[in-house]
């Protein structure tokens, strides 16, 4: 219950961010807040009580938390800071070639 | 006026979707992954087909290893996006670096950095970590020598082009296991039987320390040539 109300807590946060705020930067920050609440909600849901779920030398105890969960959550946060990395040099780029990072500011997109 | 309607419909928006999701999180069951399925079946058996302590590395390195490769080719279209957006030139841009103090002091600690990097990606089947995150370790020393000794010192010490060949192995040495996998046990990336030792030794658990080695050169220098890259442009109007 605690953990379905932190992960919507900061998934709006992230998606009031992603759609309010006119900075582009602080767009890829909303973006990966929503990201990091997905990663929080995932590991906090798999979590049944057990113990890290690396096993030790002679001892047959196998009350671990799921690791499959965990491995998938690796790879989405590889994959989120390759996206945000490239993002973020997007933004740059455009930086250079319009002047602003302003989203409304940048010409061609505002109608 | 238009600004402010407009503030408080998305603000009402959001509020709906909040509810929907609190409505959603009611009606979901507790969580059922580890009596059934394929969790059940890792937690009892890894250890006996893979010879990793670690059950995530297992995972990632065994069981998903074709899902790491497609992974670490996201790093490597990120990298390649990267470089091909920013620098049109590789000469180096230098900043002048932080005080004495600092340099000194994080000349004394780099070394030790390095080494603990070293040992998360080499002990990945039997602790805590693997190649991504001793990999980020790694890029830290490039990033440590890019802000507190300039980057011209950077480019001196690992210049782009050793970072290019360092990741370009780490992804052929993963390629090259799995070939070596479609060979020897008849499937692509399947785990190397031959190399399994005693579990809990350095060297055991077939051909994941080898992987882990790969992913770890190969994320390290990836994340390297993106800060580099970043750093070359955003300092050039300064100096």
């Amino acid at each position: 219950m605690f953990n379905n109300l932190i992960f919507i807590i900061l998934f709006m946060l992230g998606l009031y961010t992603l759609i309010m705020k006119k900075n582009l930067i602080k767009m890829v920050i909303g973006l990966n807040l929503m990201e990091a609440a997905v990663f929080l909600w995932v590991i906090a849901f798999s979590d049944t009580g057990g113990r890290i779920s690396i096993h030790k030398l002679a001892e047959t105890n196998f009350n671990f938390n799921d690791p499959v969960p965990q491995a998938l959550t690796l790879t989405g946060i590889v994959i989120g800071a390759s996206t945000a990395a490239l993002l973020l040099t997007l933004i740059i780029e455009l930086n250079k070639f319009t002047g602003t990072i302003d989203r409304d500011q940048i010409e061609g997109l505002n109608d | 006026m238009t600004g402010l309607l407009k503030k408080i419909l998305i603000i009402v928006v959001l509020l709906f979707t909040t509810l929907a999701l609190y409505l959603n999180f009611i009606l979901m069951p507790e969580y059922q992954g580890l009596k059934t399925g394929v969790s059940n079946y890792i937690i009892q058996s890894a250890l006996r087909d893979t010879g990793s302590l670690n059950l995530i590395t297992a995972v990632l390195y065994d069981y998903r290893a074709f899902d790491s490769l497609g992974e670490s080719t996201v790093i490597f279209g990120a990298v390649s996006g990267i470089v091909l957006i920013l620098s049109r030139k590789m000469l180096p841009v230098s900043s002048k670096g932080l005080s004495f103090i600092v340099k000194r002091t994080l000349g004394i600690i780099t070394p030790f950095i390095g080494l603990f990097g070293l040992y998360v990606i080499s002990h990945g089947h039997l602790s805590p970590g693997g190649g991504f995150q001793g990999g980020v370790i790694l890029a830290a020393i490039s990033i440590i020598f890019s802000i507190v000794y300039g980057s011209a010192f950077d480019y001196r010490r690992y210049s782009p082009q050793k970072k290019t060949i360092l990741e370009t192995g780490g992804a052929l040495t993963f390629l090259t296991i799995g070939l070596a996998g479609l060979f020897f046990e008849g499937a692509f990336l399947h785990n190397l039987n031959f190399l399994t030792a005693e579990p809990g030794t350095l060297l055991s658990a077939g051909s994941i320390p080898y992987i882990n080695i790969g992913v770890g050169f190969k994320v390290g220098a990836g994340l390297a040539i993106i800060f580099y890259s970043m750093i070359q442009k955003t300092f050039e109007e300064d100096y």
